[in-house]
């Protein structure tokens, strides 16, 4: 009874800043948007629209690879995406391989954090993006860091009620509880020449060129999910390297 | 019925006049150039859309009281009268069919077009207003003053008639502001902006037109030659806030470089862009909105720096545009494929070969046995310029690390080119 009593007079307090505060995550109605990654979307249940979706790992571990997976599967849907670029390092020649239109790719190409978060905040501010992804790999950690979680929580209260899909990419979250879904990517190996003929990063040196770097094998690790109540997983995904036949 | 704007701060009138006519167009397709700061309009039938007299006057003086300057509107049964009762009344003055004459009898005859020779022979004969005009026997006037004396006398009774001189249509949208002093500051240049971009859309506006390329032209002290700030824009534009905007963040990139002393905005007009929206149509950003946030993103990054991504067509690594960001969207087939990051410029690297093979690199940040190598890939071209390269490409796998690094065969020199991501 008490805890009835407290709940409404929270909720009276909380006013029109917060709909339905208690309401259960089931009860509410999500609009999910397919990553483009089978397993993934199965895992999952897509990503949620309105939201930040982080997904972070080191370099070589297949994170660049999944965000451009997902962008290009929005732009096949037919919307429009934009990529704050934080280190200048997408490949035009990556993106279209992934079957981009790069008509439908707005591509930021920034210098600092400081233009990044600012180009972030201008395009979410502008809205009619299907998703932003802002890529922080490869930006100093230690500024990444220093970033205030309130910076995080401003950008997931501009996208509130929005279509638009925030993506962080990076080598280690940042956006902390801000985050609606978080995914760890992990290079498990990569397949040199062809399946049978595997060579992992860590295994015995093998310095054959006559080896075609094919594939990667990528983990990726669900460590949050806040639009459903499935729990952590880990599923597989095989990227195929473009450079390679 | 007709219906007179006027201006009476002679001053404003000038640079108001194009406004006035823009404006009485979206009323009525008649009306006429009477004189500079006065307008007229047949105004017969629009009852219906406008409602009464005192509604339409209403909303007139609402429409022309965006000029920023005071204007009077008259309503009578024939031009003159209206005219009249513009130039004499402030607000909205309406002269009901048969009470002009009595309406305007107090009315000082300096109202009327009297040359200074007739005003005076007037003046002599102690005629000071309307109703006094209007009293003298018209047959006698004439004999005494001449034939137009005639046409004053109906002026003054408030029954002259005459037929209405339509103008032509123009395309021309030009505003333009001179400046009493010189501004040097982009700050006070905002607010001007602002006031003449307001004034041209709803120019625009009335006759159901928008905006697809704009001029910005800023006369400056010195040098004496305008600074021109031209303004295309990708979708006919209706919204003059958002002009505003575009043209700030184009002067705060680019400023005049001197003090301004005479703004003009002149635009090229278009038909406004009429979409139907789908429900089940994606979604995009809104095009004017679009171009805002593609200013402002150019002036945090650079104009280069933003836009969408198109690879060039040759085989060289790393050659691509920058274009203009567009609502042109097309369609291509989906594949999957993995990505390269690239280090942007390639970092040079020492590399170790054995057998001809790379078994140990270093470069900034990273360095270590080479596991795996795959290559080499030779490449070359542009040899006809001073683009040429000839690249001998591997893809290494060193720790957890996928990269792809280059050997410059002119330079003899090694580049990590990418990581794969």
């Amino acid at each position: 009874m008490r805890a009835a009593l407290l709940r409404a007079k929270l909720e009276t307090a909380l006013g029109e800043r917060a709909s339905s505060p208690f309401t259960d995550v089931e009860q509410r109605v999500w609009d999910c948007v397919p990553s483009g990654i089978p397993t993934l979307d199965v895992a999952i249940g897509g990503l949620p629209r309105g939201t930040i979706v982080e997904i972070f790992g080191a370099p070589s571990s297949g994170r660049t690879s999944l965000a451009l997976t997902i962008l290009s599967t929005l732009i096949q849907q037919g919307e429009v995406c934009a990529l704050v670029d934080g280190t200048d390092a997408f490949d035009p020649e990556s993106g279209a391989a992934a079957g981009m239109d790069m008509r439908r790719l707005l591509w930021v190409r920034c210098r600092n954090l400081d233009q990044v978060l600012r180009s972030a905040d201008l395009l979410l501010q502008g809205g009619g993006f299907g998703a932003v992804a802002v890529d922080l790999s490869d930006l100093p950690q230690k500024a990444l860091n220093g970033i205030s979680l309130a910076v995080w929580f401003r950008f997931q209260r501009v996208l509130e009620n929005t279509p638009t899909v925030l993506l962080l990419i990076g080598q280690e979250d940042v956006a902390k509880s801000a985050a609606a879904v978080v995914l760890r990517s992990n290079l498990r190996r990569a397949t040199w020449n062809a399946p049978s003929e595997t060579s992992g990063p860590a295994g015995p040196a093998q310095t054959s060129h006559g080896l075609l770097l094919n594939q990667t094998h990528l983990d990726v690790e669900v460590l949050r999910i806040r639009h459903s109540r499935r729990g952590s997983s880990r599923i597989h995904h095989d990227v195929r390297l473009y450079s390679c036949p | 019925m007709f219906a007179c704007i006027h201006v009476p701060d002679a001053r404003a009138a000038a640079t108001a006049q194009p406004a006035l006519l823009d404006f009485a167009s979206a009323f009525s397709p008649r009306v006429e150039d009477t004189a500079m700061g006065t307008v007229v309009l047949d105004i017969a039938g629009l009852d219906r859309m406008f409602g009464s007299a005192a509604e339409l006057g209403q909303r007139l003086q609402e429409c022309a009281s965006t000029l920023g300057t005071a204007i009077h509107v008259g309503i009578a049964s024939n031009p003159d009268s209206a005219v009249c009762a513009a130039r004499a009344w402030p607000g909205v003055t309406i002269l009901e069919r048969k009470t002009e004459t009595a309406r305007l009898k107090d009315l000082d005859i300096v109202f009327l077009p009297l040359d200074p020779e007739t005003h005076a022979t007037l003046s002599r004969w102690g005629i000071r207003t309307f109703g006094a005009l209007a009293k003298l026997p018209a047959k006698e006037l004439s004999v005494r003053l001449g034939q137009q004396s005639v046409h004053l006398h109906r002026l003054a009774r408030g029954i002259a008639s005459r037929p209405l001189r339509p103008r032509r249509e123009t395309s021309h949208f030009e505003e333009v502001m001179e400046l009493d002093d010189a501004i040097t500051t982009l700050e006070p240049l905002t607010f001007i902006l602002n006031r003449l971009c307001d004034v041209l859309f709803l120019r625009l506006r009335c006759r159901g037109l928008a905006a697809l390329e704009l001029r910005l032209k800023l006369k400056r002290e010195r040098p004496h030659d305008p600074f021109v700030v031209p303004l295309r824009l990708p979708v006919p534009a209706r919204n003059p806030r958002v002009i505003t905007r575009l043209f700030m963040l184009s002067l705060e990139a680019k400023p005049p470089g001197a003090a301004v002393c005479e703004v003009r905005l002149e635009a090229i007009p278009s038909k406004p862009r009429v979409i139907q929206n789908g429900l089940f149509v994606p979604l995009a950003p809104e095009p004017e909105q679009l171009e805002l946030t593609l200013a402002r993103l150019a002036g945090i990054v650079g104009k280069g720096n933003v836009g969408s991504p198109e690879p060039a067509n040759v085989y060289a690594r790393d050659r691509f545009e920058v274009k203009h960001f567009g609502t042109d969207f097309g369609h291509i087939e989906r594949q999957r494929h993995g990505a390269l990051r690239i280090y942007r410029p390639a970092l040079e690297a020492t590399v170790r070969m054995v057998d001809s093979v790379p078994s140990w690199i270093g470069f900034s940040g990273m360095h270590g046995p080479i596991a795996v190598a795959s290559g080499p890939w030779r490449s070359s071209g542009e040899w006809w310029n001073n683009r040429q390269w000839t690249h001998e490409e591997w893809d290494i796998a060193v720790g957890n690390a996928l990269l792809r690094i280059y050997r410059d065969c002119r330079q003899s020199r090694w580049y990590a080119e990418g990581i794969y991501d």
